[in-house]
């Protein structure tokens, strides 16, 4: 799913600060009967944003790629801030905005960035920059079928763009910016492009959403953030961090075979998710077991298929988890050895699988030594390796997505908390003949088990023996390769030298 | 002299009609062509009907014919490739390049040295054939010509000998030596005869752009005389698993004195004796007398050359003891090694599957088969981009128990007693009632419990993202199993 989802957003657009076509002004620069989103002048308190970003090389990790420039939208909230998308300022090095009809450029910064939610704030640097601007209101969540205007500078223009679509349906949906998440999102008929990214999605004069991405292969399908995931974001930073949205660590299957509800001794009556699988260490293993019957989430019955009733709609169950803030308590209903009970789970946030979604804002972390880099394994850093179709690449290719989403929850003792790879080598007399060159997990170095980065330097740094062992992961032992210390540790500035490299480490 | 005027004919005008520049060969190799012998009275042309494999019904049993090539080598026997063989329904002769087919039989077939025997008992198809001899002497060209029948007509054209390898056969994981050479035609590997000085010096088994592998002669006729004495143990391989001494530092940090040599294992063998087998940090010297260099490679008298690996069947084949001298903590030491069968049976998650129709187990609705490599080549061609990443990876994964195969749930026909589970699919089964599951089997022989924990059949999945256990109606399953297989046209509830 993570692969057919595509952001909005992501391309630099020449946009010019244009009037929309029958929009009435502020300056009056154009004139013609007000339509019905200008009764209030919504669209003053849009403004483009305008990134400068540098992504790092993820197989390079001291390095960026060139600067790469976007476009998205943002809106005027209360407490003057603007409300945009993660991805629209993410690894941003410079972001200007343009106010509604403004010549200027304003910088500004980030506030808040919510990666795994794809909310942000940003906030000029000056405040007086968005003075006189009013405010945007949120409203409830849309009802499916109510018409919603979405707002924004997308593609294909240089002005405003306004389009009207009805809510299709809403659910959870996988959001593509974390790329291992999936929340709550309105889908709708109206155009979401490139560029309205961050934009807001009107109903009447309040603000019902965020638009935030497309699907390819859908027609007439974007999607947009609901308010509930805008308030949550809101609510969260107000003590001056960002936690994220909590994760129990627990996943329910339906229950709607006869077989299985006899076992645990339900009637056929509808109700009932059961649990299938829990995370060791997360907070619902604290308190649920498997084929626990989840009949109640934060009040809200679950169904035998898994979903809650959800303000008219039907959502996957998981909606429920994602309300309470992290260190909030959600009260569970639950259908354990024939009987109800109430129980409670302290929600927590959650980044174990950090390295499992694409990385942002964060530069990757490495260890230089004697030309061998030395980087976490990271869906970042997975995305850099081509998948060939012969078995032996794909095959390296397969060791790495394996490890990073499939063996923590297959076998939590086996899996390391921060993978490593061999990223690459940089050629030098010392390593030259070195035959695995990149993009191999490691397992141990003079013996030591590598869990994390750090375990790198101090395996290199406290062995006294001639020569440096690595061993990498294989499909048994994997191979074997080897340093000469003393030449390792001789070469080693000079490698930097040749490479340009400032530093040999960012941990 | 009639025969090669004919058969030269014949070339030409097959050259001319495709449109390929045949002027263009010189007055000698005219005159080589008219001195060649007659390989129209040994190329045959074979059609081989064969099942293919549903992995998502393998109940279902289409059938596809291809056309390929053999050659008589001996009265009353036409030597092929084994490709297209094992899931044979029907086998047909023909000689001369066109006219009747005849009724043939597999008389033998091997699929790790990727060669078959074929017999027929109508007389009539051995006349005017004559058998084509193997190569005794390795020839490395530079050309040699290749032979095959091409609509009706016989088509002999020139290869440029490329290179000896050693690589997996087109049916086997044994690694033996094979011929490479390198020509524009397209569409070979399909058992052409690769020929010089009126001997067959390879018979074609793939073609990847410019380069058309082929069995060497040598190969082939070790492995057909060792089949005809009786004492043909199958290829062998070696089951330990090593890489290339080319990095110095690593032998001196394994210890090893004087010059850099041989290669260093990695992960030990698992079907050989530990004790007799190398084992990781070893350092291989030689193998079967053979020196070992740091690519791996050793100097075969008659190839060249070539990876070790070809050493596991040069003299001899499976369960064979071969010497090999390792270095192992600071001195040398000789193993007598046995060389384990090539068997396809032994992988977890066999790459091919040979013995028989596929298998299946059809349970309340709930499909099972093995997990192998057939199953997962159901997605088509770009089977590793599109088959469920987790069930491929199960073929290069560390096993984490002693289970010796898998069974996958496949799909779900779907049935008031799978209510809920109509889309549970590709996972791995771990134990049903409690019992730990490797085959199928196994499966039936756990679902036949007679009075299940709870009434129900409980089904368990590896651990995972995906889906972790179902039950079924322990009661009901019977009757509901037999109302699937008739409901869906199934013709049997399992086939083991």
């Amino acid at each position: 799913m993570r692969a057919n989802v595509f952001l909005i957003g992501w391309a630099w657009l020449a946009v010019f600060l244009v009037a929309g076509a029958k929009a009435q002004t502020e300056t009056g620069l154009l004139e013609g009967p007000p339509p019905a989103v200008a009764a209030a002048a919504p669209e003053r308190a849009v403004v483009q944003i305008l990134v400068s970003s540098q992504v790092p090389v993820y197989d390079a990790p001291w390095r960026s790629h060139p600067i790469r420039r976007s476009t998205g939208t943002g809106f005027v909230i209360e407490g003057g801030r603007i409300l945009t998308n993660a991805h629209v300022i993410a690894w941003a090095k410079q972001i200007l905005i343009r106010r509604y009809q403004d010549p200027r450029l304003v910088p500004a910064r980030v506030v808040f960035a919510g990666h795994d939610c794809d909310l942000a704030l940003i906030e000029p640097l000056d405040p007086r920059d968005l003075e006189g601007v009013k405010a945007l209101e949120f409203g409830e969540l849309p009802a499916v079928q109510s018409t919603v205007v979405t707002c924004g500078y997308p593609a294909g223009g240089d002005q405003m763009s306004f389009t009207r679509g009805v809510v299709s349906r809403i659910e959870v949906q996988p959001y593509a910016h974390p790329g291992n998440r999936a929340l709550l999102a309105v889908q709708t008929d109206a155009a979401i492009n490139p560029g309205n990214s961050g934009g807001p999605v009107f109903q009447g004069d309040k603000v019902v959403g965020v638009a935030f991405q497309g699907m390819p292969g859908l027609q007439n399908a974007g999607f947009f953030i609901p308010p509930e995931v805008v308030m949550h974001f809101l609510d969260d930073v107000k003590d001056g961090r960002y936690d994220g949205f909590p994760m129990a660590g627990v996943s329910f299957e339906q229950l709607q075979n006869p077989a299985y509800r006899r076992l645990l001794g339900l009637a056929d009556d509808g109700r009932g998710a059961r649990v299938d699988n829990l995370r060791a260490d997360g907070p619902a293993a604290r308190v649920l077991r498997p084929d626990d019957v989840l009949l109640e989430a934060g009040g809200f019955p679950v169904g035998s298929d898994g979903m809650i009733p959800y303000f008219g709609n039907r959502v996957a169950a998981s909606v429920a988890f994602h309300r309470p803030q992290a260190g909030q308590a959600l009260p569970l209903k639950i259908w354990r050895d024939g009987a109800e009970l109430d129980v409670e789970v302290t929600m927590e946030a959650y980044d174990g699988d950090r390295l499992a979604g694409r990385q942002h804002d964060v530069l990757p972390r490495y260890f230089i030594h004697a030309g061998l880099v030395f980087t976490s394994l990271s869906q970042s850093y997975l995305d850099t390796v081509g998948v060939l179709g012969r078995d032996r690449v794909w095959e390296g290719w397969a060791r790495l997505l394996h490890t990073l989403h499939h063996l923590p929850a297959e076998d939590p003792a086996a899996a390391r908390p921060e993978p490593v790879v061999l990223a690459g080598i940089l050629p030098h007399a010392v390593n030259a003949d070195i035959g695995v060159r990149g993009r191999a997990l490691i397992h141990r170095i003079n013996g030591v088990r590598i869990e994390r980065l750090e375990d790198v330097r101090r395996a290199f740094a406290e062995h006294a023996g001639t020569h440096h062992l690595l061993e990498f992961v294989g499909h048994e032992e994997g191979p074997l390769e080897a340093l000469d210390r003393a030449k390792a540790a001789a070469a080693h500035a000079e490698i930097l030298r040749n490479y340009s490299i400032v530093s040999d480490h960012r941990l | 002299m009639h025969f090669f005027r004919h058969a030269f004919l014949r070339v030409v005008l097959t050259v001319s009609a495709l449109g390929f520049v045949a002027s263009a060969a010189a007055p000698a190799a005219r005159a080589q062509l008219l001195a060649r012998p007659g390989w129209e009275r040994s190329l045959v042309n074979i059609e081989v009907t064969f099942k293919l494999y549903d992995a998502f019904q393998p109940w279902n049993e289409p059938t596809r014919a291809i056309r390929k090539h053999g050659v008589v080598v001996a009265p009353g026997e036409v030597l092929t490739t084994a490709q297209y063989l094992p899931a044979h329904t029907l086998v047909r002769l023909q000689k001369g390049g066109r006219g009747r087919w005849y009724d043939a039989r597999v008389k033998w077939w091997d699929a790790q040295s990727n060669l078959a025997l074929l017999e027929t008992a109508d007389a009539a198809f051995w006349e005017g054939l004559a058998p084509a001899p193997l190569a005794r002497n390795v020839s490395r060209g530079p050309d040699f010509e290749l032979v095959r029948w091409r609509d009706g007509n016989l088509e002999t054209r020139r290869v440029e000998f490329g290179k000896f390898t050693v690589s997996e056969g087109a049916l086997g994981f044994a690694p033996h030596v094979q011929l490479e050479v390198s020509s524009d035609l397209p569409g070979l590997g399909w058992t052409e005869l690769i020929v010089r000085d009126g001997a067959i010096h390879g018979l074609t088994t793939y073609s990847s752009g410019r380069v058309c592998g082929a069995l060497p002669a040598g190969f082939v006729r070790r492995v057909l005389d060792a089949y005809r004495a009786g004492d043909y143990a199958g290829l062998g391989y070696f089951d330990f698993t090593w890489q290339p001494g080319s990095n110095p530092e690593l032998l001196k940090a394994l210890g090893l004195e004087g010059a850099p040599r041989g290669g260093v294992v990695h992960a030990p063998g698992r079907e050989s004796d530990a004790a007799r087998s190398p084992r990781p940090r070893d350092i291989i010297l030689e193998v079967g007398g053979f020196a070992v260099d740091v690519e791996g490679d050793y100097l075969d008298p008659d190839y060249g050359h070539l990876m070790l690996e070809n050493l596991a069947n040069r003299a001899r084949f499976a369960g064979a003891t071969i010497p090999i001298k390792v270095w192992r903590e600071g001195r040398e030491l000789t193993l007598d090694y046995v060389v384990p069968r090539a068997d396809f049976a032994d992988e977890r998650v066999p790459r091919e599957v040979f013995d028989g129709a596929p298998k299946y187990l059809v349970a309340g609705g709930l499909v099972f088969q093995p997990l192998a490599q057939p199953f997962l080549r159901g997605w088509g061609d770009e089977w590793r981009k599109f088959a469920p990443f987790r069930l491929q990876y199960t073929q290069f994964e560390k096993a984490r128990d002693a289970r010796k195969s898998l069974v996958v749930l496949s799909g779900v026909l779907p049935d008031t007693i799978n209510l809920g589970y109509q889309e549970a699919a590709m996972l791995v089964v771990d134990k049903v009632n409690g019992r730990e599951i490797a085959t199928l089997a196994d499966l039936a022989e756990a679902l036949r419990a007679p009075s299940p924990e709870g009434g129900v059949h409980r089904v368990e999945f590896m651990p995972g993202r995906g889906l972790q256990r179902v039950v079924l109606d322990a009661a009901t399953l019977e009757s509901a199993t037999k109302r699937v297989v008739e409901f869906y046209g199934l013709p049997a509830a399992e086939r083991l």
